[in-house]
């Protein structure tokens, strides 16, 4: 497929706005300020195009914007652009701010006419430094171009875009979150509903988009909606998509696809992952980051990667972070990793979660460092099944019970090998105790 | 059952919910229909589930809620099932509606329960045996109701070095290791006290709550910080390691501070007052009590004045209460055969009850003497949030309002206490009823004023210049040894209730001032204070629609222009 999301990626000075705006960007903006489309009409092309979320809940994007109230009572609108990437293993919108800036901020631009939205906010994770002083430069750029700010080019639209870095937290990626954050304070999810489309930042109506989201809006004004939904494997799962490949593959890196490439074709494709590192076999798949359940080897056989596709496998999409273990890889050892990072990253406001997530990671450390016992294994698989499914605020707890949950019931040999045997059964430190 | 203020009990059928749910109210368009476990109620639009299901007789077991604080939903304690909904669901986030169906008992939600209570326990302390919430702690309750006997958390307990057992403020000692992160005291400084000083710091499971940076606890309402910590993670320090709170019997009772009149409970044991809780009343003090008024409790233990003295001379001598008052009764006499009643001047007091200052009035119209008076000191204002809004007071003394209006004003021709104290009028006898009427019972200068007349009376508790002077004292009880009535800045009259008997001989000012009366050819020996309220109901205009057997919560005077009536 040729790359649309990723086209100029590469190129020189894919930053800059000069080059941006030969390869043909901001016309669909010119076109769009220019009367071309209604906001109403735009709203309408995005809801046909069938543009699901980008950031990980695959929601149709098009949907989403209808949500907001017709008469909002003076209110402003507001559009954040989710830049808030922390789920291990997604490193998508990074690229897409660093290498294509303009892409993104003209995707706001159209979405954020769709709304009639006059302010929006790149909530950019603070630790994408580089990205949120990419971003400001362009911004700067398109401000001086006059793409940007008050009455745009002689029209009656209206439009401020500010970058907001965050400090620090992987919960301020989850849209309540990221919106209490934005207002100045503790990034902690807020109890829904009221959802955002009502009672947003700032007491407003909100729209939160993902970075990817937003960067399909110009290629759909452009190109048309017929071509867009053309592009993946059904009319559900449409557009072109970008995959995020790590672990153990001979070629890790973002790569664009259609919508619904098949799994296997990732990791082993020549125009993707080019297989396993070292010709080892693959134990287990994560496809949607941190969050998503664990994949077997037998289970992705056929495992078309859209939202569908790996939802109907018992995972998620989530933000297409694909991480791929060998067969060298410990599972206790790899849960024992991720379930450090949900530990550290609960906000610790609802008690399943706060003290859940670090319980988890203590006894899967234990297990890990041969201190495990039988029960253990099943201690596990209860306090999982007592943080998920309402037991909190948001769905953090509920992903933060993915990666153990799934590996206990998949790779439970691999666990009772380490309680019993008090080691690993593979890996380094397997190696390391057979010497 | 909570340490929390004392709201409406938790427990099922308890007395004190505000309406029965035996039998619903006739359906008003501003009620919804809920259904809780297959029964249906009426419950007003604007509750929270948890407090609607209370009017059902259904105890949801919670944390974090708290009627008067903003709901965060995050203790994850009062879930609950609601019909058409898969997951469970936190009661006190889920918005009322007509015909919403709540399960409260069904296993999803024990055991859902039982979860929370396990997560919240992993990490507790688990040291009540030294803690002193123990007995008022919801986490208690709760795990004895909900959780499970034995616990599965076979690792360290989490610890907060340097973040336990710390003062953070001039009354509230923090220790992190027993919160339970509900945040009530977050935002109770926030959201009441509007003062802010506590935060949450870091996240996670290392999340804890503690004051800003360089910042103390130090508002006027500190000690609620404490009081709505539903475990032991803030204490008040006055009554740390004092006694357990189990022993400690619960009065009834009206804050001498000032006259806000804020609704407290005393708490004591072995007549001994131990301290005061806020004691719930959306029309004054709602849950709230200030930390100026807390701290009044320990003032109450206070005793100088053990017998009754009697002055021969220059020697003071201990007597039997009767002997003080016949003698008081004797000097009285012989002023009224000599000079007449305008050589007598009555003194009440704005600390006594309403019973006490009505009494002394009637003695003084019984013996046609019109020299009669209060004072009061100023305060700064003190304010404390209601339901509503706020009310504030700075009358140093809690029944200035209602000693004046029963009639302690210099009447006709008579004269009051600023013109015995510069010296214009000079009274043969003076009877002061409060030792402690005001800081200028403390003044050389002014007792020098008072102690012209020949003879010079006082009820006391305490000592202090004016005891030293006077010829006759006698041993008075404390507010928690009595019973009466207080009207309060707004003009509400509230009720205080005995908390225990005045050792003997000392008496409650009322007991003395009647048998005063009674040497004196006036009142009957089986009155109570009930009676004198009823008394004053029938004399006293503003107060005509108050029904001793019924000031629950207090009444308000009637509002207009009266004049008092003072005929028996």
């Amino acid at each position: 497929m040729e790359r649309v999301l990723l086209a100029r990626v590469g190129k020189k000075d894919s930053r800059a706005i000069d080059g941006y705006i030969a390869d043909g960007g901001y016309a669909a903006w010119k076109r769009v300020v220019g009367g071309g489309l209604t906001p109403e009409q735009l709203t309408e092309e995005v809801k046909k195009s069938g543009l699901r979320g980008r950031g990980g809940a695959g929601f149709p994007t098009g949907v989403k914007w209808g949500f907001l109230p017709k008469d909002t009572k003076g209110k402003p609108i507001y559009l954040l652009c989710n830049a808030d990437e922390s789920e291990p293993g997604t490193f998508k919108d990074r690229l897409l701010m660093e290498e294509d800036p303009h892409q993104v901020i003209e995707g706001v631009a159209l979405s954020a006419y769709a709304i009639k939205c006059q302010t929006a906010y790149i909530y950019i994770r603070g630790e994408f430094y580089d990205g949120a002083r990419i971003l400001d430069r362009a911004l700067a750029e398109a401000y001086s171009k006059g793409f940007l700010g008050r009455n745009i080019m002689g029209s009656n639209v209206s439009l401020d875009i500010t970058v907001h870095r965050g400090a620090g937290a992987y919960i301020c990626g989850e849209e309540t979150g990221l919106i209490e954050s934005l207002e100045g304070k503790r990034g902690q999810p807020r109890i829904k509903p009221p959802f955002p489309a009502v009672h947003g930042v700032f007491g407003c109506p909100t729209i939160v988009n993902n970075v990817e989201t937003l960067a399909c809006v110009p290629h759909i004004v452009n190109r048309g909606v017929e071509w867009f939904s053309k592009i993946g494997r059904n009319e559900k799962n449409t557009g072109p998509k970008l995959y995020c490949l790590s672990g153990q593959v001979n070629r890790p890196g973002v790569y664009e696809a259609p919508m619904g490439l098949q799994l296997k074709e990732l990791i082993f494709g020549d125009d993707f992952g080019r297989g396993m590192k070292g010709g080892r076999k693959v134990k287990a798949v994560i496809p949607g980051g941190a969050s998503a359940n664990m994949l077997t080897a037998a289970e992705i056989e056929d495992c078309p990667l859209d939202f569908d596709g790996v939802a109907a496998k018992g995972s998620m999409l989530g933000s297409a972070a694909i991480i791929v273990m060998n067969e060298d890889v410990c599972i206790v050892n790899a849960a024992q990793n991720l379930s450090k990072f949900f530990s550290h990253e609960s906000c610790g406001q609802c008690t399943p979660c706060r003290e859940g997530t670090p319980w988890l990671h203590k006894v899967l450390t234990r297990i890990e460092e041969g201190e495990g016992r039988v029960e253990d294994v099943d201690l596990l698989v209860r306090i999982c099944n007592q943080m998920a499914n309402g037991m909190t605020i948001c769905v953090f707890s509920d992903a933060a019970i993915a990666p153990p949950l799934s590996s206990v019931t998949k790779f439970r040999d691999e666990y009772l090998h380490h309680v019993e045997h008090k080691r690993c059964r593979v890996g380094a430190k397997a190696a390391m105790a057979a010497v | 059952m909570s340490s929390a203020a004392p709201k409406p009990p938790m427990v099922p059928g308890g007395g004190g919910a505000p309406s029965a749910p035996a039998a619903p109210p006739p359906p008003q368009k501003d009620t919804f229909t809920v259904i809780f476990d297959g029964k249906p109620i009426e419950v007003p639009k604007n509750l929270n589930l948890i407090d609607a299901a209370k009017l059902a007789g259904i105890d949801i077991p919670h944390f974090c809620y708290h009627p008067r604080l903003s709901v965060v939903g995050q203790c994850r304690m009062c879930l609950v099932e609601i019909e058409g909904i898969p997951k469970i669901q936190a009661a006190c986030t889920t918005p009322l509606k007509d015909g919403l169906s709540v399960k409260t008992t069904t296993e999803k939600v024990r055991s859902s329960r039982a979860a929370t209570m396990e997560f919240l326990l992993i990490n507790h302390p688990l040291d009540c045996p030294i803690c002193d919430q123990a007995g008022e702690c919801t986490l208690q309750d709760n795990a004895f109701g909900y959780g499970h006997q034995l616990s599965n958390y076979d690792e360290n307990k989490r610890q907060f070095p340097t973040f336990d057992r710390t003062m953070i403020g001039p009354h509230v000692i923090a220790d992190m290791t027993r919160c339970i992160q509900c945040t009530r005291c977050i935002r109770f400084t926030q959201e009441i006290a509007g003062t802010s000083e506590l935060t949450f710091l870091d996240r996670g499971g290392r999340t804890l709550v503690w004051t800003h940076e360089g910042q103390a606890l130090d508002n006027d309402w500190s000690g609620c910080a404490a009081d709505v910590c539903p475990v032991g993670a803030l204490t008040v320090r006055e009554f740390r390691f004092r006694s357990r709170v189990w022993y400690l019997q619960k009065t009834k009772s009206v804050c001498p501070g000032c006259n806000v009149g804020c609704n407290v409970s005393i708490e004591s044991k072995e007549d001994v007052v131990y301290r005061f809780l806020p004691r719930f009343n959306p029309d004054v003090n709602d849950y709230w009590l200030c930390d100026y008024g807390r701290l009044r409790s320990e003032s109450l233990n206070a005793r100088d004045v053990h017998k009754a003295t009697l002055r021969h001379g220059n020697s003071v001598q201990d007597a039997v209460v009767p002997v003080a008052i016949h003698r008081m009764a004797a000097e009285i006499r012989q002023t009224v055969d000599g000079t007449g009643p305008s050589g007598l001047f009555f003194l009440g007091s704005a600390h006594l009850s309403n019973e006490e200052n009505f009494l002394l009035r009637k003695l003084a119209d019984h013996l046609a003497c019109a020299n009669r008076d209060v004072a009061v000191d100023k305060s700064r204002a003190r304010k404390i949030k209601r339901k509503s809004d706020w009310i504030s007071g700075d009358d140093a003394a809690a029944n200035f309002r209602g000693a004046r209006d029963m009639g302690l004003t210099p009447g006709k021709n008579g004269y009051g206490l600023e013109a015995v104290l510069s010296g214009k009028a000079s009274p043969e006898v003076v009877i002061v009823a409060d030792a402690d009427f005001a800081a200028a019972a403390d003044d050389p200068e002014k007792v020098a004023a008072l102690r012209k007349a020949r003879f010079l009376a006082v009820c006391a508790r305490t000592a202090n210049a004016l005891t030293r002077a006077a010829d006759v004292v006698l041993p008075a009880a404390s507010l928690a040894e009595k019973e009466g009535t207080f009207t309060n800045v707004e003009g509400r009259v509230q009720r205080f209730e005995r908390a225990f008997l005045p050792k003997p001989p000392s008496r409650a000012t009322w007991e003395l001032l009647l048998l005063l009366a009674l040497e004196l050819g006036y009142g009957d020996r089986n009155w109570t204070p009930a009676d004198l309220l009823a008394a004053i109901a029938k004399e006293i205009p503003p107060y005509a629609d108050i029904d001793p057997k019924d000031l629950e919560g207090g009444r308000l005077l009637k509002k207009g222009d009266f004049a008092w009536n003072g005929t028996l």
